[in-house]
């Protein structure tokens, strides 16, 4: 896995008119006060294709931020631009600003490496190591050098992905043993492990059955005391269950390619019951998407 | 108390199947007719070419087989356990006077020992392995993971080039070039650690390290190609998540390409050490033929059964009791039996690993 350099960024230059038609803020919804991550004027790009531009948005720590949105609307690349994970891919750019703790993401000097034991990374479909269920969880810790009782870490964590109960007898066993819903929880033990701030989640319940999809929801609001979470998610309901804060996404088509965008944010009450764009009242009412 | 109770029809009083069964069968038949009836005429030809298709090489494998055992059957009884023993000689051939055991003839002095034989083969086969294993992973590796799309094919090409060098202008590599070069350099070095079985006299460059390192070179396409599939086939999904959690880019290969591809390195690590096992000519040319002994340092002379039967079919034709023939066939059927052996182990390990719940298959 070759560790591309860091994709170029510019300063954003914003100018009144611009900021005029950026993406707003649900009517009456205030910005999060402490924001973990702090998104202004976001464009990202495949090669010479433009997949995201305006995203401008911030998370707040400990809730839950759920990005909505048809297919093709740039929530996963965005979700994978906090993280940098896609600067894997080569021939990727990235303009506008992301701030994570008050400083820049992308800023020279910033180790993507450094960011990513920070920030957690939950993915569509379970993707445990080929391993014992033990090693998912110690690996990373180990690997970071979190100097910890590594029996009692992956007790916590385990404990805290509530599966603890059903993988304390075979903790050797391979991971690959367990049925989709238990191995997604694995993923979400892997990935408190390391400790970090925040947790993505691209589409967690995906490949899930209902019932492991209540489950992982129920998982979510649990950890929201201690990680900011933030998920991409295609089915309303569960943006609606679980958000504190929603943030839609839709396709631009209008100059010629397909661009994804963010409509505008809000807390999840105002989006669902009184949403300040016509196109977020059209999909959240099911006239599209 | 409960008695065992057969429940199943009794043959005498329940001869024919019920009538709904009966009317069952009939209507497969009768399916089963009309299916191929319904065979055009090209269906037909395609249908016929294929069988026979699928039936050739299983023929082929039976014959070589019965005919193998046929021949070496005098050498078998004749030899009995005999044959694993140091001495190798096929006797003085120009004399009148045989042996005879269990009514098979031998000229007088004949021993097909085949011991240091099956030593050889099995060493430099080793030794092959030993070197080519890591060399073809870890190229693997390099080429999938760390060089771009356009370098991989380029390199891809030399891979397929070396799989395609005859082993022939191997042997002669080893001889004239590569085997004196190593024993102006590395040999010495190692010589003069005085290890056991890593010292004494190095000679031209001729014996068994070299025919093992040239072997390993051999074997090294056959085994960096099929690993270069393997890593290509580790999903990213899985390379993604060891990613996000902050792993370099060499611990992302510990913790998830190897895991992924170890049940194929060793599937390919047999297919290559196969090669090795019956690997002749370029063998036999640096080997050095040492008959009837082992070697006593990794420098010295040995010989392989693939070689022994090579270099000794000449003379074994001028035995008038075709003893010296049949002997031969034994060795090639030992070698057959060594093959099969070495293939079956490696079936049973990459079972092993596979029910280890490796996700080989399953597309994760």
């Amino acid at each position: 896995m070759s560790e591309m350099p860091a994709p170029t960024m510019t300063e954003p230059t914003v100018d009144p008119s611009v900021l005029a038609a950026t993406p707003v803020d649900a009517q009456g919804t205030p910005r999060p006060v402490d924001a973990v991550f702090t998104v202004e004027q976001l464009a990202f790009f495949y090669g010479a294709n433009q997949a995201l531009r305006d995203v401008s948005l911030s998370i707040g720590r400990h809730e839950i931020t759920a990005l909505i949105g048809p297919s093709g609307c740039g929530k996963t690349t965005f979700i994978r631009c906090l993280n940098r994970l896609n600067d894997l891919i080569p021939g990727t750019r990235v303009e506008g600003r992301i701030d994570f703790n008050g400083s820049s993401l992308y800023a020279p000097g910033v180790r993507a490496i450094d960011i990513r034991r920070r920030i957690g990374m939950v993915f569509q479909k379970p993707n445990p190591f080929p391993k014992s269920i033990y090693d998912n969880v110690a690996i990373a810790p180990k690997v970071n050098g979190i100097r910890a009782n590594m029996d009692e870490l992956v007790e916590e964590c385990l404990t805290r992905a509530a599966l603890w109960d059903e993988v304390k007898g075979k903790l050797r066993d391979s991971a690959f043993s367990l049925s989709g819903g238990q191995q997604q929880r694995l993923c979400i033990a892997r990935a408190i492990a390391i400790r970090p701030e925040v947790i993505l989640m691209d589409e967690p319940c995906s490949a899930l059955d209902p019932v492991a999809t209540i489950r992982i929801e129920e998982l979510m609001v649990e950890l929201k005391s201690d990680y900011t979470i933030v998920v991409v998610t295609h089915n309303m309901q569960q943006a609606a269950r679980v958000s504190d804060r929603t943030a839609f996404f839709t396709v631009d088509v209008s100059e010629g390619g397909r661009t994804g965008m963010m409509v505008e944010v809000g807390s999840t009450e105002q989006m669902f019951t009184a949403p300040s764009d016509q196109r977020t009242d059209d999909y959240i009412t099911g006239r599209f998407g | 108390m409960s008695v065992a109770v057969d429940r199943r029809p009794d043959p005498a009083s329940a001869p024919r199947l019920p009538g709904r069964a009966r009317r069952l069968v009939r209507a497969h038949r009768a399916r089963r007719r009309a299916r191929l009836s319904e065979l055009t005429r090209p269906d037909r030809v395609v249908r016929g070419v294929l069988l026979v298709a699928a039936i050739i090489p299983t023929f082929a494998l039976a014959f070589l087989a019965y005919q193998m055992l046929k021949y070496a059957y005098p050498a078998i009884v004749f030899n009995g356990w005999h044959v694993f023993t140091t001495k190798f000689s096929l006797g003085n051939q120009y004399s009148t006077a045989v042996q005879v055991r269990h009514g098979y003839k031998a000229p007088k002095g004949a021993v097909y020992g085949i011991l240091p034989l099956l030593f050889g083969t099995l060493i430099s086969s080793l030794i092959a392995l030993f070197f080519a294993v890591p060399i073809s992973v870890a190229g693997a590796i390099l080429l999938v993971e760390r060089l771009p799309v356009r370098v991989q094919g380029f390199l891809g090409i030399f891979l397929e080039l070396l799989a395609g060098i005859p082993s022939v202008i191997f042997g002669l590599w080893g001889i004239y070039t590569f085997g004196p070069f190593l024993s102006r350099t590395v040999y010495r070095w190692i010589a003069d650690l005085h290890i056991p079985w890593l010292r004494g006299p190095t000679g031209a460059g001729e014996g068994l390290l070299t025919a093992s390192l040239v072997l390993a070179v051999m074997i090294i396409p056959i085994i960096a190609s099929i690993t270069r599939e393997l890593v290509r086939s580790v999903p990213p999904l899985a390379k993604e998540g060891a990613v996000a959690l902050g792993l370099t880019p060499s611990e992302t290969v510990r913790f998830v390409v190897i895991p992924y591809i170890k049940t194929g390195v060793i599937a390919a690590s047999i297919l290559g050490w196969a090669r090795a096992l019956g690997e002749t000519i370029a063998v036999l040319i640096i080997s050095g033929d040492l008959l009837g002994a082992y070697p006593h340092s990794i420098f010295d002379p040995f010989s392989t059964i693939a070689t022994t039967i090579a270099s000794e079919l000449d003379s074994a034709l001028t035995d008038s009791t075709g003893m010296a023939v049949h002997a031969l066939a034994e060795f090639g059927l030992v070698l057959l039996v060594v093959t099969l052996l070495t293939n079956l182990g490696g079936r049973l390990l990459t079972r092993r690993f596979s029910a280890a719940g490796l996700p080989v298959g399953r597309g994760v």
